[in-house]
């Protein structure tokens, strides 16, 4: 096992090589660069644009821009951004730190939503209960994110026009102020009580086409399971229904649910999605935008490389949790 | 004990009387101003910096405009220079010399007096070309340097290479150099005030000074103590305790905001967001006011050929002033506003927005919507046929089609440009419009130079004289032709910006930039469409701002940030 994982671990360092060359040059592939949108400003001539193009080294050859880069990285130093002339990281931990509290959130309430939604519909076939349930997971597939959210807006301004207060906030991630204090005078408890608040309309948005998509697969799942020989043994063999259901069928179904844990790794650091952007939340996706649009090229890089190395392990541990829940995989 | 506080009070009632602050003219004397307060404003994008030097967009200089000095800006009633830090001015030696004197007892939220040397070392970083600052644009004229120099501890002189006539709008950032001397020595100056700094290391010289930021979401000012500006009464401003500004990315979301009353002041884009606001007022949800269409925005759009096409054909017909207004006549501009700007907006004839009044004319050739004069047009220029497409040819069957562009993503160019190749399709010229990426788009017009028309804009200011890199031969946005073929009325209008900007007086100034507006009008190098509306709304609890018919969209709805309030 121990050198299954040390090989697999070599392995990853022409991925990663390759997969960072490749966005490199990707970026590099696209018109214009960091500078390219001051060039149509009258206010600025010829050489200054070429001067700043100097400054932030964007004459160099790409090739050597990627160097320079790769070397700092093995450093574990990912560049300076262009436009906030300061460390990548310094520019990207705060955002992941508040994108990570959406994702746990709604990862929280995929998996708590979809598997029991799942076993249900599977266990109650065809039933008016799971066609119910099929609907919605139809809906939360269909409906665009980005859509969801502005709705989600729009509900919270008419709860709040039905009430005369917000039941929940418009948009934002933390109160300017909670109960007549300074957001961050106030205790740590009430702060984390205030972003849970904030959270709740987010999450919805963010989980609900997850929860449609697991709940699809959690019943698809059970139902091939649940027709397996070793089902109709263990009735024939006088097993209670439950033992049947939740020890032969659940742990059989679930492997695939389990596997693919591992993948949730990278999501964990790369943002909730457009969700961020409707609804104010200070994640990573806005801040993304941000520099595509301006092309800051190391933040940019920035960003895809630590996803690049967390998908890398995630796809490891993903393995690894295979063969500990399925018995039948070994690797050797 | 009682003697010492006489003596301090004395002592402090000489320092106000030796103090020149500068006094701030509410635009609504009849308001009681109150003190305290927050005021809530939004914005798209968080600064990417606190530090002058490395700004680069809005979104950074929206806030450094609220803590950082200048030395003159425009008056927000007249439109004229009027002093910030610099308290007057001399005007010596035909113009090539300035001398500003600055308020003395101006002072550093850190209490540090402001003095002569800070502004002459934040002229010599923006001026230093290894820095790259954006402000490097106001240090030079045709590359060479404008000298700054210090006479004594509150007058500082400004030599210009030639006469240029907006000198006196020097609004570039000035810092403490007591803070920024040992980076900029050290070559660091770029890393100082970066977003992750100490806010209370952040000094301030102007009304508010950095409290807090919260990266993405908020950033919070607070009101500077030491700021040297007093209202009309000797009130030590500003009025307001905060300046807010919630990071909103999505426009439809801050609307929501303004909506539920969480932003005081907020631009409405269109015809659906306007009915959205009035809607919401009118049922008595919101206490707020709209003007719909109070102004025009400065920003431009307009569509421009290329003459140094490679394709000899198309270069010479783009060359040839009776295609162009043939063209011009192919434009719509009532449908225009009608579909792209959702009813609200203004036709535009010529470069000068319409918003600045002291240059503006409407006194210029319009070549309005009229197929049947652009197709004679098109026919004197040798199009009488129409091949079985439907579309016209010249002499050696050669059909008039072109391509036109314009930048992905802007649905009011890309329906102006819909509506131009539909018009222009039913004479029988085939207008191939395709949006293409804004870099790419770039790219084409300043290095290839492979397209045939491009719709796109420029920001307009209120200073003509900035715009002389499109206007100038050899400018570097003389995006229509690179020569070394030009026109006559090309080498006129290269005459007359060079004029405009060296001449100081005023009405002989208007004079020549109303003669550039209609060579332009007439000649059509850009062919002007339609500018949008300027929709501005705001909660009634805010005071200190302009009554509907002094809004324009260059200064916005108030004058001074220093003397905006909540009412209680």
């Amino acid at each position: 096992m121990t050198a299954y994982i040390i090989r697999r671990f070599f392995h990853l360092i022409p991925t990663f090589l390759g997969a960072t060359f490749l966005a490199f040059l990707i970026i590099q592939l696209a018109p214009g660069d960091f500078v390219t949108r001051l060039e149509l400003d009258p206010s600025f001539n010829h050489a200054q644009i070429e001067n700043l193009r100097r400054i932030y080294g964007l004459d160099q050859p790409f090739t050597v821009q990627y160097a320079k880069w790769l070397s700092g990285f093995l450093k574990g130093y990912l560049g300076v951004s262009l436009s906030y002339q300061t460390g990548v990281w310094e520019v990207l931990k705060p955002r992941m730190l508040n994108s990570m509290v959406l994702v746990v959130l709604s990862i929280i309430f995929i998996y708590s939503f979809s598997i029991p939604i799942g076993i249900y519909s599977a266990l109650r076939q065809y039933s008016w209960g799971d066609r119910f349930w099929t609907t919605v997971a139809f809906i939360g597939m269909a409906i665009p994110n980005f859509f969801f959210a502005l709705l989600m807006l729009y509900f919270a301004l008419y709860l709040k026009d039905k009430f005369g207060h917000e039941i929940f906030p418009i948009g934002g991630m933390r109160s300017l102020y909670i109960a007549g204090m300074d957001f961050s005078a106030a205790p740590k408890w009430r702060q984390w009580l205030d972003i849970l608040w904030h959270a709740v309309l987010p999450v919805i948005v963010a989980g609900t086409a997850g929860t449609a998509g697991l709940t699809r697969v959690m019943r698809t799942q059970m139902l091939e399971n649940k027709m397996q020989d070793y089902v109709r043994t263990a009735r024939a063999k006088g097993l209670a229904e439950r033992v049947v259901v939740y020890k032969h069928i659940l742990r059989n179904a679930i492997i695939p649910i389990v596997a693919s844990i591992g993948f949730l790794l990278p999501d964990l650091f790369g943002g909730a999605g457009f969700v961020e952007v409707v609804m104010g939340w200070p994640g990573l996706t806005p801040m993304l935008l941000e520099a595509l649009f301006s092309i800051d090229v190391y933040i940019i890089m920035g960003s895809i490389s630590v996803t690049i190395v967390l998908l890398m392990i995630g796809n490891l541990l993903s393995d690894l949790l295979l063969a500990w829940v399925d018995p039948r995989i070994r690797y050797s | 004990m009682k003697r010492s506080i006489w003596i301090l009070m004395v002592l402090a009632l000489g320092a106000i009387a030796l103090a020149q602050p500068k006094v701030f003219k509410s635009p609504n004397p009849g308001e009681t101003p109150v003190f305290g307060g927050d005021f809530r404003d939004w914005s798209t994008d968080g600064p990417k910096t606190f530090n002058p030097f490395v700004a680069k967009e809005t979104s950074s200089t929206d806030v450094m405009d609220l803590f950082l000095p200048t030395l003159t800006g425009y008056n927000p009633y007249t439109l004229e220079p009027e002093g910030n830090l610099a308290k007057s001015w001399e005007v010596k030696n035909k113009g090539l010399t300035i001398v500003f004197h600055l308020r003395k007892g101006a002072k550093w939220s850190d209490g540090q007096p402001i003095t002569a040397d800070d502004v002459i070392f934040s002229a010599k970083v923006h001026a230093d070309k290894k820095v790259g600052s954006n402000y490097i644009k106001s240090f030079e004229i045709d590359g060479k340097p404008i000298v700054w120099s210090k006479i004594d501890d509150y007058t500082v002189q400004a030599d210009f290479p030639k006469p240029f006539a907006p000198a006196l709008i020097q609004s570039w950032y000035i810092v403490p150099k007591h803070v920024f001397e040992k980076a900029y020595k050290a070559g660091k100056v770029n890393e100082m005030w970066d977003v992750g700094a100490d806010p209370a290391k952040i000094v301030s010289g102007g009304p508010f000074m950095l409290d807090k930021y919260v990266p993405g979401e908020r950033v919070i000012l607070k009101k500077n103590p030491n700021f040297w500006g007093v209202d009309e009464k000797g009130n030590k401003l500003p009025y307001l305790n905060r300046y807010i500004f919630t990071i909103v990315k999505d426009r439809n979301a801050a609307l929501a905001k303004f909506l539920a009353g969480e932003l005081d002041l907020y631009t409405a884009s269109d015809a659906d967001q306007i009915a959205q606001i009035v809607d919401r007022i009118d049922s008595k949800k919101l206490d707020a006011t709209i003007f719909p269409n109070a102004d025009v925005t400065t920003g431009t759009n307009f569509i421009f050929f290329n003459w140094n096409n490679k394709d000899q054909w198309k270069a010479r017909l783009f060359r040839n002033k009776k295609f162009r207004v043939a063209m011009a006549y192919l434009m719509d501009k009532d449908s225009m506003i009608e579909i792209a700007l959702g009813g609200l907006g203004k036709p535009q004839w010529s470069p000068i927005s319409i918003p600045v009044k002291q240059f503006f004319t409407d006194d210029v050739v319009k070549y309005k919507y009229n197929p049947k004069k652009a197709a004679a047009l098109l026919a004197e220029l040798g199009f009488r046929k129409k091949n079985s497409a439907g579309v016209l040819v010249d002499a050696s069957g050669r059909p008039l089609e072109f391509r036109l562009a314009t930048n992905q993503g802007n649905n009011t160019r890309d329906k102006i440009c819909q509506l131009f190749s539909e018009d222009a399709k039913k004479v029988g010229v085939n207008v191939k419009y395709a949006p293409i990426a804004f870099n790419e788009l770039v790219r084409e017009i300043l290095n290839t130079r492979d397209f045939d028309a491009i719709l796109i804009g420029l920001t307009g200011g209120i200073e003509p004289a900035f715009g002389r890199n499109v206007w100038e031969l050899d400018g570097p946005l003389h995006m229509w032709n690179y020569g070394p073929d030009f026109e006559s009325f090309e080498i006129l209008i290269d005459k007359l910006m060079k004029q405009g900007a060296t001449t100081l007086e005023q009405s002989k100034r208007r004079e020549i930039y109303v003669r550039f507006q209609q060579v332009v009008a007439e000649n059509l190098p850009l062919t002007y469409t339609v500018a949008p509306a300027y929709n501005p709304a705001r909660l009634n609890k805010v005071g200190g701002l302009f009554a509907k018919d002094q809004i324009t969209s260059i200064v916005g709805q108030y004058p001074y940030v220093e003397t905006v309030f909540i009412k209680k």
